[in-house]
């Protein structure tokens, strides 16, 4: 598997995101935004489509997508009477139908599996550059906050006058979790990302109470999920993305069903 | 005859402790009962164990039928699409089986109850949109529609108008009147002054029994603990941390 | 001139895989105005769309094992309420976390399982969105059977579902039963989504049962009103649906998904005009 560059690019693509999503899971389950996480990998389908039918790079049509997804959601999740979750279930369906109908349009090229599910086996050494510097900016950008981060968390009523505000804070978490989503959607696709962001980080929590080892825990339960996939994909011969995601929810799920609360 | 009654009950098991224990009590047709607690003092515990929602632990409870009973608004939905009418007409629910459909005579009933509380002419007017004393009068009369013997309500006079509260206990002179019991849930220790019963409750059972002998200063000692402020001998004692309506 | 664009539109409903279509969208407009405003007050949305998403690796290989999409759909659906229960009772992490984890692997499982029978794509974009052109009498027999069902439940359970929701304390109190009467809504719900899933897709359930239930309540108050309202939108919006993508070749679902958004966005625009 090693002697093949695709598979090699693709090992490379997975183990660089497993660094930045494995931490930031570890916040958005913390902070409880795992709802906002899929809401906004699935909303986000129109800026993949748009840029992948002007022919643009993808990782521009996921930013766009991205800010214009929370934009929608946050607008539409604001009506008491409504509900959030109703509010975001419209969003949601309006983005992803908007980007179902663009990529179905009969005259667009049927690449919207691959938007869908992702396309680790495509990934080019430019894309992989990309993906390294995004990563980069969210480890760096998690180190830096992370006192704030975890006081936010852990002592919620406590923290605005501990100078962690959550006002100020869960809008950075956010952004981070829009950067990861961005760079992780060429690669897995804006279906499955979510499965590198909230599984290891679950399989970690399980694990572990301690922030400093459920952070690197995640990290590394990422990294093995992205290598058994690969392996599983290259081997087995099916879909790479899918069996990412899978290597990386079923041993979570397993985690969860196995503790004893 | 005892109409609502408890026997070495306790229960509400928590946390390696019951909520509460030791209570003893029973009150007859036409009494109306006070309860007093301080929060966390077991008063939910047993309005539940009256209700027969709590598988408590050990003791008996006695009621001679069903109760009504009538929460603090603040639990309900406001943003509920229901009318005052619509609620009222709730206290109907518990005598019509899930495949018969609401009887008039029900309707009538509740519109009869708004009346009786004086909101006859907010019966149609959206719950959540009326003020609080108003709600609560709302949700008394739910507990009318039921038509119960025994009535267990939860604070129905904190945070209400002045209004509101003076119609509440009008009521509840007629209500005694008719026989029915009443449990009152109330940190109001002057209100209390004025009824039949009170029975004071600190997790364990303090006292039970007319208020002059009840409400003794010891008593309230005990039952409130740091929370009571004791304003000169026999004059009217109030709770810091909780609101009566002013006399 | 105005003759000749309805009897184009007229015409478009003619052939028998479109009156199919047609009859699908009114029954499934029943349904929404039955459940959807249950779900909108009630906040079961997210229940909702996870049971259309649960169930797609079930209609991935009802194909290829020769069963009746309905019948994987349910299958994949029971499976992932039974893991979303197991998963609940044993430990004390957040309940949405192994929701989304479960549905997550749902979607993953369905990838490498369609990898292997749809090596195209084509087909699974059908499961994810929906088709006009494979509705068979069959399923309509079977959404009809489903709609009959829910009404039946519905008239049963309402009351119960509304003193619950207006306050859940109070409820065993009025002699309501919660539990058991919200098991019955769950169930109503999830036989909804199994029987909406060809029409609109596995992943967009919700545009049928809660768009036009959400619209209609930034609209309306009183409960009769919410129903009748949301099957009314859900009615015309469906078929409005369902002619554009006929004339757009596209599966119903993401089209409704637009529009039903759209919609909902106009109202309220409108409506924060005017308030």
């Amino acid at each position: 598997m090693l002697g093949d560059p695709i598979a090699r690019r693709a090992l490379a693509e997975v183990l660089i995101l497993a660094v930045a999503c494995g931490p930031l899971g570890v916040w958005v389950l913390l902070h409880r935004q795992s709802y906002a996480a899929e809401s906004l990998s699935h909303g986000m389908l129109p800026g993949l489509v748009i840029a992948a039918l002007a022919g643009l790079p993808l990782i521009l049509g996921a930013g766009a997508g991205v800010l214009v997804a929370a934009a929608v959601i946050a607008l539409a999740g604001r009506d008491e009477r409504v509900g959030s979750d109703a509010g975001v279930a419209v969003a949601v369906s309006f983005l992803f139908g908007l980007g179902a109908v663009l990529a179905l349009a009969p005259q667009a090229p049927p690449r919207l599996s691959e938007l869908l599910f992702g396309d680790l086996l495509g990934v080019s050494a430019g894309d992989l550059a990309v993906a390294a510097g995004l990563a980069g900016a969210v480890v760096v950008a998690l180190v830096a906050a992370h006192r704030p981060l975890s006081i936010a968390a852990f002592d919620r009523p406590a923290a605005a006058s501990l100078g962690a505000s959550p006002a100020r804070w869960e809008p950075v978490l956010l952004v981070v979790l829009g950067i990861t989503t961005v760079a992780a959607a060429p690669g897995l696709g804006n279906l499955l990302l979510v499965a590198l962001v909230l599984a290891p980080a679950a399989a970690a929590l399980a694990v572990t109470r301690r922030l400093g080892r459920a952070l690197a825990l995640a990290a590394g339960f990422a990294a093995l999920a992205g290598v058994g996939g690969i392996a599983l994909s290259y081997y087995g011969g099916v879909a790479a993305g899918g069996s990412v995601a899978l290597c990386a929810v079923l041993p979570a799920l397993g985690g969860l069903a196995l503790r004893r609360g | 005859m005892s109409a609502v009654g408890a026997e070495g009950l306790a229960g509400g098991y928590r946390a390696g402790t019951d909520a509460l224990w030791d209570v003893s009590f029973s009150a007859g047709p036409g009494e109306v009962v006070a309860v007093l607690a301080p929060n966390g003092g077991g008063k939910s515990t047993l309005l539940r164990a009256l209700l027969g929602e709590l598988p408590y632990r050990r003791g008996t409870v006695e009621l001679a039928g069903a109760a009504a009973y009538v929460p603090q608004t603040e639990r309900a939905r406001l943003d509920f699409p229901l009318g005052a009418l619509d609620v009222a007409l709730m206290g109907a629910y518990a005598r019509t089986p899930w495949y018969r459909r609401l009887a008039r005579a029900d309707r009538a009933a509740a519109a009869a109850a708004l009346e009786r509380v004086g909101l006859a002419e907010r019966a149609g007017e959206r719950f959540g949109a009326l003020s609080g004393g108003q709600r609560q009068r709302v949700l008394i009369a739910r507990a009318l529609v039921q038509d119960a013997p025994v009535l267990l309500l939860d604070e129905p006079l904190s945070g209400v108008d002045a209004a509101s509260a003076e119609s509440i206990e009008a009521l509840f002179g007629e209500l005694r009147a008719e026989g029915r019991t009443l449990l009152v849930a109330t940190h109001d220790v002057c209100q209390a002054r004025a009824w039949d019963q009170v029975l004071c409750l600190n997790g364990g059972q303090v006292a039970y029994g007319p208020p002059a002998q009840a409400l003794s200063s010891e008593v309230l000692q005990r039952t409130y603990g740091a929370e009571l402020v004791l304003l000169g001998e026999g004059g009217a004692a109030v709770s810091v941390s909780h609101h009566g309506h002013a006399h | 001139m105005r003759a000749a664009a309805l009897s184009a539109v007229l015409d478009a409903f003619s052939a028998p895989y479109m009156q199919r279509a047609l009859v699908e969208v009114a029954l499934l407009a029943v349904l929404a105005g039955t459940l959807g405003t249950w779900i909108v007050l009630r906040r079961l949305a997210f229940f909702t769309h996870s049971i259309g998403t649960a169930a797609f690796p079930g209609l991935v290989v009802a194909g290829p094992w020769g069963i009746a999409p309905q019948l994987g759909a349910l299958g994949a659906a029971l499976g992932f309420a039974a893991a979303r229960e197991r998963l609940a009772r044993s430990g004390r992490s957040d309940p949405d976390v192994a929701t989304g984890l479960l549905l997550v692997a749902a979607l993953a499982l369905g990838a490498v399982l369609a990898s292997d029978v749809y090596p195209s794509g084509a087909g699974v974009d059908r499961l994810l969105f929906g088709t006009l052109i494979g509705l068979t009498p069959g399923d309509l027999a079977l959404t009809a059977a489903a709609t009959a069902a829910v009404l039946v439940v519905d008239a049963a359970g309402r009351r119960s579902w509304l003193a619950t929701g207006f306050d859940a304390g109070s409820a065993p109190a009025l002699g309501v039963r919660s539990a058991a009467a919200d098991r019955f809504l769950l169930l109503a719900v999830a036989a909804a989504v199994v029987v909406a899933l060809d029409a609109v897709g596995a992943l967009l359930v919700v545009v049928v049962l809660v768009v036009p239930a959400a619209t209609v309540r930034l609209l309306a108050n009183d409960l009769r009103a919410l129903r009748l309202g949301t099957a009314g939108l859900a009615l015309a919006e469906g078929v409005a649906a369902i002619w554009l993508a006929d004339g757009l070749d596209l599966g119903p679902g993401p089209v409704l998904g637009v529009l039903g958004g759209a919609v909902f966005a106009l109202v309220a625009l409108l409506r924060g005009a005017r308030g």
